[in-house]
């Protein structure tokens, strides 16, 4: 579904991404694991469009997307969770799940969506009218992650869902996940707690200052010594 | 000076104070998308009066046609601006924007002064011959009394927009959080440009009823309205429009009072100070509130 292919983005001369190359498959839930620094926020900014790749190509769904602007790359179906969630603080809930909507033009079912999302998530439905900054960090992860399903994704992109999160929240994020995966959607997720990321993963991705090191299914994770010593502590 | 003068004074100052509150508007809702200050907003502002005037001299208008024509005609020029000040010039150098407004401020006014012979022209004002008395000694000007409802209409209007539309929302997103509203897929740039015209409608409109009421459209009225306008903003704290209201109401009352107090020549000293006292005690403008954006 999504093949990303020899990708350079720099931050002026500083290359963080020196030519990655994944795919994500249809259907799967692919995780991107790897330690601080090493490029995963780089390259999901640049799948979802707000960093330009010096360098490289990604298809989706055959269509070269690389270095098209966010706007046309949500319309594509490719929607980003940013690191850090990122919501509109002084936007009330409602106004920033509307939000999400904004490059669909169909009313009536954005006004249903909105609903659905209130029913997957009953606390957003109770402070819809709560300004987006008054919620707790679960909360607001929860909010930008219905944000980005309100603009209907095919390939949901999700940076860090758990970070800084209570143990019980991340439970959460990542059942949601699951759920989400088993109606259909496609999950490429950035995630540092490779414990977490086996319960949902089909596919897993290393990478280490902006090169893919490995790539391989959770058995295979499992078998790899070095990543179970770095990613999985000792006892598994 | 007693009490009906102190009185008449203020609610007149507070009437015409309705065109700075609008300005203001403009000033901070530029500042609030874009973070950056356009300087070049009050030179929009006229220059929209002056195109309504420009059409007037060649096929007559009545005098509401001509608001709208000066509302037309500033959202162009802000258009313009916004082309020439922001589109093409990189975001990472803001002495770049910020000199562009100036040079486009110089320029607008060099066009008006070429274009009129530096002369002032005469605008046509609505209701000017209207008065209401109250009571015995107070009286409401007609003309300051329809520019007050005009602002308090366009307001209304922008406040619609703002926060019923999707236009808004986008307008607000990317004022609050550019990368999550690109996320959403919400363009940047659009919402950039729409905001310039929105603003350029609104300051047309401002424009046209400084013109009415002082009765000439004047090449020196740009200078004066445009540190009127960065003070207000000031004074209601950069990227507040409800500050932005109550500051120009408030701007506007002070310095007819001073004006009826210490004369026309004294007035904008006693602004200045007010300024100075805001920034001083109240830097962050009256709605002070530190607007986080991570
Ligand atoms: N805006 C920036 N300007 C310059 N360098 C940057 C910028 N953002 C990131 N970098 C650098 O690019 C490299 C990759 O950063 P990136 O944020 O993609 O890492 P990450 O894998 O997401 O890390 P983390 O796990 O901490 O979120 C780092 O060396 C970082 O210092
Ligand atoms: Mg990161």
């Amino acid at each position: 579904m999504l093949e990303v292919n020899d990708i350079v983005t720099a931050y002026g001369k500083i290359e963080a991404l020196k030519g990655v190359d994944l795919a994500v498959s249809q259907g799967q839930v692919t995780c991107l694991l790897g330690p601080n620094g090493a490029g995963k926020t780089t390259l999901m900014m640049t799948i979802a469009g707000i960093l330009r790749p010096k360098r490289g190509s990604i298809r989706f769904n055959g269509q070269d997307i690389a270095g098209k602007p966010a706007r046309m790359i949500v319309e594509q179906g490719i929607v980003l969770v940013p690191e850090n969630r990122l919501v509109f603080r002084d936007m009330t809930v409602e106004e920033n799940l509307m939000a999400g909507a904004f490059s669909r033009s169909d009313g009536k079912t954005v006004q249903s969506d909105l609903e659905a999302m209130y029913e997957r998530f009953p606390h957003l439905q109770e402070r819809s009218t709560q300004y987006a900054g008054t919620l707790s960090g679960g909360e607001q992860q929860m909010l930008a992650i219905s944000r980005a399903l309100m603009a209907r994704p095919r390939l949901l992109l999700m940076d860090e869902p758990s970070l800084g999160l209570a143990p019980l929240i991340v439970e959460d994020i990542f059942r949601i996940i699951r759920e989400l995966n088993d109606e259909g959607m496609t999950v490429f997720v950035v995630e540092q707690n490779a414990r977490m990321a086996l319960q949902v993963a089909d596919h897993f991705y290393l990478i280490e200052q902006g090169k893919v090191v490995f790539d391989g299914t959770p058995g295979e994770m499992e078998e790899d010594e070095v990543i179970k010593r770095a990613y999985l502590g000792k006892k598994i | 000076m007693d009490l009906v003068d102190f009185v008449q004074s203020i609610t007149d100052g507070l009437l015409f104070g309705a065109t700075y509150a609008l300005i203001g508007i403009g000033f901070t809702m530029i500042f609030g998308v874009m973070h950056k200050i356009n300087l070049a907003y009050a030179a929009t502002s006229i220059a929209g009066a002056y195109v309504s005037w420009a059409v007037g001299t060649l096929l007559p208008l009545p005098a509401l046609v001509t608001f709208v024509v000066a509302a037309i005609g500033g959202g162009i020029v802000g258009y313009l601006v916004y082309l020439c000040c922001f589109k093409f010039i990189p975001v990472t150098s803001p002495l770049a924007t910020l000199l562009g407004t100036v040079g486009m401020l110089i320029l607008i006014d060099e066009i008006i002064v070429h274009e009129t012979n530096g002369m002032p022209q005469p605008y046509p004002a609505l209701f000017d011959d209207v008065y209401f008395e109250i009571g015995e000694f107070y009286g409401i000007r007609g003309d300051l009394l329809f520019i007050f409802f005009l602002s308090l209409i366009a307001t209304a209007i922008l406040l619609y927009i703002l926060y019923r539309t999707k236009l808004g929302i986008a307008t607000r997103a990317v004022a609050q959080q550019p990368v999550a509203a690109q996320l959403c897929g919400i363009s940047i740039e659009r919402t950039n440009a729409s905001t310039f015209v929105i603003t350029g409608l609104l300051g047309g409109l401002a424009g046209a009823m400084i013109g009415a009421s002082v009765g000439v459209l004047s090449p020196l009225l740009t200078l004066p309205i445009t540190i009127k306008g960065l003070i207000v903003t000031v004074i209601g704290g950069l990227g507040s429009i409800p500050g932005a209201i109550i500051a120009g109401l408030l701007v506007g009352a002070f310095e007819n009072f001073f004006q009826a107090l210490r004369g026309v020549t004294e007035r904008d000293m006693y602004v200045m100070l007010l300024l100075f006292a805001f920034l001083t005690f109240r830097p962050g403008g009256i709605f002070s509130k530190t607007t986080s954006r991570d």
